[in-house]
């Protein structure tokens, strides 16, 4: 309605958001988890006094190095970037109410560079002590920056009483703050031991690798229990209408629903299999199919929490389509065409049906359809339901259908988009 | 249809903006400290061995050693200002960001890509042969993403041209039609090659003086860099000058005064720069040349608030007062400098020259 909206055709429907939400958030709980397992090892070592664990410390650090500082830090700023281009309002709010969040995140992630940078090149420069304090700083840090971003991302999905009080407090500690916050430092230990066995499986020392393998396989198994039991807390901490929509009334997320349950299992057993002792090109090979399992684990849940949060981006608060929950109502009496600031056709005349008919698209559908795409593709759709029965769609909107948001236009609007859906959509 | 009527409407801010836009500038500053650093040195570091041929050791081996640490560090210093900018002038941003959506988000990706070939850079011995593709490689990707940042900056700051929107609606539109777009960028660019020398020069000036002995010729290439940089960016910014629509340096508004007052101070600022690295004293000179980089932050924001002024004021946005969440930013930025000066003394104390 404030912005102008990018025609995003192919790789919309939430497709580009996903991909690259899902790298990095993934790579982003591995700094935070990844990073305890640096300095817990690192003790380890000197409590051995064990060279070779020391040795693949340091060989771990490089590689957690070069993946979370650049590919994890850059996919960050690649969310950012990504969200203010497709739904530039809904981030306008984020950035708006929790400014001073994003700062306070800001000077963490300067003290997890700085420090890993520090602690991956001062190896034998500095005593023990200091190295592993620093080590501690930098997983500190990283738990710090989860922490806050865990309360900005809840908020989307349960901002609360924020909602009415417009108070800062209220939306970070939001009802899914606790449970979310345990549920990701859990996930986050759990992928730092599918990391670990990683560059443990690339150990040439036989009885070397496989102690670490086993020490890895820690990692994922013991923190597991307290996982499940915090995915569950975080379901019953969420609000009851939320609830019923997500697991009873979106039958588009029940595969993924199947998928985090069976990763489940797949994980659990997996992290078993690791600690047999086994050749190195096999556990290398395990150990990637293992990474692969951990990435669609948690494609699956942020699947869910996204796919959850539907039809709106701001949970009671703003739709998908950054119209306002308050506003629909006195938008849909005056027209979207008449209140988009970023639209041509305000006229429509039988030149220009089509054209307003698909201003009207890209106001209202395209940030959850894409066009041809791979995801939520409106032109297949469409064409699951007769010419006639789109009418029946557009009145079940918001109702019948809780996953997408009530029709905001007008009846003169609503006539026009479903005359450019049968005919240009539909072809 | 007008631009006024397209520019949305923008959200409230917690606290007065002054707060917001001395946070802007000062994380502006530093980020641009470190993109010179980084872009100058990997620009010095292509360059030289075009008139050097293989005698570019070891400088271009410290460059590499030191090139992913700028590129890391410039890029976390530009996540703070991205941030205040987005919470003073969203509406702007946003708008000009989902214009050139599509080459908005391939700076991610180019800059994933420079790191890489940066870090190949690194290891490889050959510095001035095959080296040369992986660190011409990074440098010209880095060049483009900062073509992409002016091109953003200035759909930003000329609403005007949002009505191409029309015309294109995919996200592929650059602003060829501002006359200030080349020199604002060629300043840029000479400007990081120009504090990317000091940049050398200081280096191993301090390496220098915690013993080692072979900076003398590098403190005086990187000077020479500066200087020959910086004669040149007198050129590019008199062109840029030029471009900028009259009333930027109308004495008669008080934007025009204080941008006049900017440029006056930087050219008096860099000018000492100059003559006390060509009498080999880094130190004084780097002081006057972030003084001059400050200054020119400065004119850069007054720069702004003219081109945005038929449409926009400070003072006009709206604003609903909620200082705690302000309050603990502050104690974390506090504290995050005490445990990075922290950090960075138990290195300095236990780090010999090697
Ligand atoms: C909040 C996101 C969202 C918005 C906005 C949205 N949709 Fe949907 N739409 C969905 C989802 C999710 C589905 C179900 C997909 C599935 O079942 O696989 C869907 C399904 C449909 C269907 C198929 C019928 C059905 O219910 O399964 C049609 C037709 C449709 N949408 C049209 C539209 C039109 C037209 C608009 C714009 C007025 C729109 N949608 C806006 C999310 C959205």
């Amino acid at each position: 309605m404030n912005y102008p909206v990018w025609q995003l055709e192919f790789l919309g429907g939430g497709f580009l958001i996903a991909v690259i939400a899902i790298i990095h958030v993934y790579i982003a709980q591995f700094a935070v988890g990844g990073g305890l397992f640096l300095v817990l090892t690192e003790h380890l070592a000197y409590r051995r006094n064990d060279q070779g664990i020391l040795d693949f410390v340091r060989k771990h650090t490089k590689f957690f190095l070069l993946l979370t500082m650049v590919a994890g830090a850059l996919t960050g700023v690649g969310i950012w970037f990504t969200i203010s281009v497709l739904n530039p309002s809904a981030t306008s709010t984020l950035i708006h109410t929790f400014v001073f969040a994003f700062g306070t995140e800001w000077t963490f992630f300067v003290a997890e560079i700085v420090s890993l940078f520090i602690y991956y090149y001062t190896f034998d420069r500095l005593t023990k002590r200091n190295h592993l304090t620093i080590g501690w700083i930098y997983f500190g840090a990283a738990w710090m920056s989860l922490f806050v971003i865990n309360g900005i991302i809840d908020f989307m999905l349960t901002p609360g009483a924020w909602v009415e009080n417009n108070n800062f407090w209220s939306g970070f500690f939001n009802p899914t703050f606790w449970p979310a916050l345990f549920f990701r430092t859990f996930f986050s230990v759990i992928i730092a031991g599918l990391f670990g066995f990683m560059t443990s499986s690339f150990l040439k020392d036989e009885e070397l690798r496989t102690t670490m393998l086993r020490y890895s396989a820690k990692w994922l198994l013991v923190p597991f229990v307290l996982f499940l039991a915090s995915s569950w807390w975080y379901r019953a901490a969420l609000p009851p209408h939320i609830e019923v929509i997500i697991f009873q009334k979106m039958p588009q997320l029940r595969p993924f629903i199947t998928l985090f349950l069976v990763c489940s299992g797949l994980i659990i057993l997996g992290g078993l299999v690791m600690a047999i002792r086994m050749p190195s090109g096999l556990s290398r090979t395990m150990a990637a199919v293992m990474l692969v399992i951990g990435l669609m684990y948690f494609g699956a849940f942020e699947f869910l929490r996204e796919g959850g949060r539907r039809p709106y981006i701001i949970y009671d608060y703003m739709y998908s389509n950054a119209i306002l929950k308050n506003d629909l109502d006195s938008v849909a009496e005056a027209g979207i065409l008449n209140t988009a600031k970023w639209v041509e056709h305000r006229h429509v005349t039988p030149a220009n049906v089509q054209a307003a008919g698909r201003e009207l698209f890209d106001v209202l559908c395209l940030s959850c359809h894409s066009i041809g795409g791979p995801l939520n593709d409106i032109s297949r759709q469409v064409r699951m339901s007769s010419p006639e029965e789109l009418n029946l769609i557009f009145a079940t909107m918001g109702w019948e259908r809780p996953y997408m948001p009530p029709f905001a236009g007008n009846e003169f609007e609503k006539q026009i988009l479903i005359n450019y859906l049968n005919t240009t959509i539909r072809r | 249809m007008d631009a006024v009527s397209l520019i949305p409407t923008p959200d409230a801010l917690q606290v007065h903006w002054f707060w917001l836009h001395l946070l802007l500038t000062l994380t502006t500053f530093l980020h641009f400290v470190a993109m010179n650093i980084m872009l100058g040195a990997g620009f010095i570091a292509f360059a030289t061995p075009f008139w050097r041929g293989n005698d570019v050791m070891p400088l271009n081996a410290h460059i590499a050693k030191t090139l992913p640490y700028s590129i890391a560090f410039t890029i976390n210093l530009g996540v703070a200002p991205f941030l205040f900018l987005q919470v003073l002038y969203g509406q702007f941003l946003y708008t000009s960001s989902v214009l050139m959506a599509v080459y908005w988000l391939s700076i991610v990706g180019l800059l994933i890509i420079s790191y890489y070939a940066v870090y190949i850079y690194r290891l490889i011995d050959d510095k001035s042969g095959l080296g040369r593709l992986f660190i011409g490689a990074a440098l010209l990707l880095l060049l483009s993403v900062s073509f992409l940042f002016s091109n953003n900056v200035s759909i930003m700051q000329m609403p005007e041209v949002w009505l191409k929107y029309f015309s294109d609606r995919t996200g592929w539109l650059l602003n060829s039609s501002d006359p200030a777009l080349i020199p604002r960028y060629l300043h840029f660019i000479a400007s990081a090659v120009a504090i990317g020398g000091l940049a050398i020069a200081l280096y191993f000036e301090i390496r220098k003086r915690r013993g080692a002995t072979d900076g003398e010729e590098w403190i005086k290439l990187g000077c020479n860099w500066f200087m020959v940089a910086t004669i040149i960016n007198f050129g590019f910014g008199f062109w840029f000058l030029g471009a900028l629509p009259e009333n930027a340096y109308d004495p008669a508004t008080l934007y025009g005064k204080l941008f006049f007052i900017m440029i006056v101070g930087s050219v008096v600022t860099i000018i000492p720069s100059v003559a006390y690295a060509q009498a080999g004293r880094i130190i004084p000179a780097t002081v006057w040349a972030l003084a001059t980089v400050l200054l020119m932050t400065l004119a850069r924001d007054i720069l702004r608030l003219t081109y945005l002024k038929p449409y926009f004021s400070l003072r006009e946005l709206p604003y609903e007062p909620q200082f705690s969440p302000f309050l603990v930013f502050l104690i974390a930025f506090v504290g995050g400098i005490y445990l990075v000066g922290w950090m960075l003394k138990t290195v300095w104390n236990a780090k010999e020259v090697t």
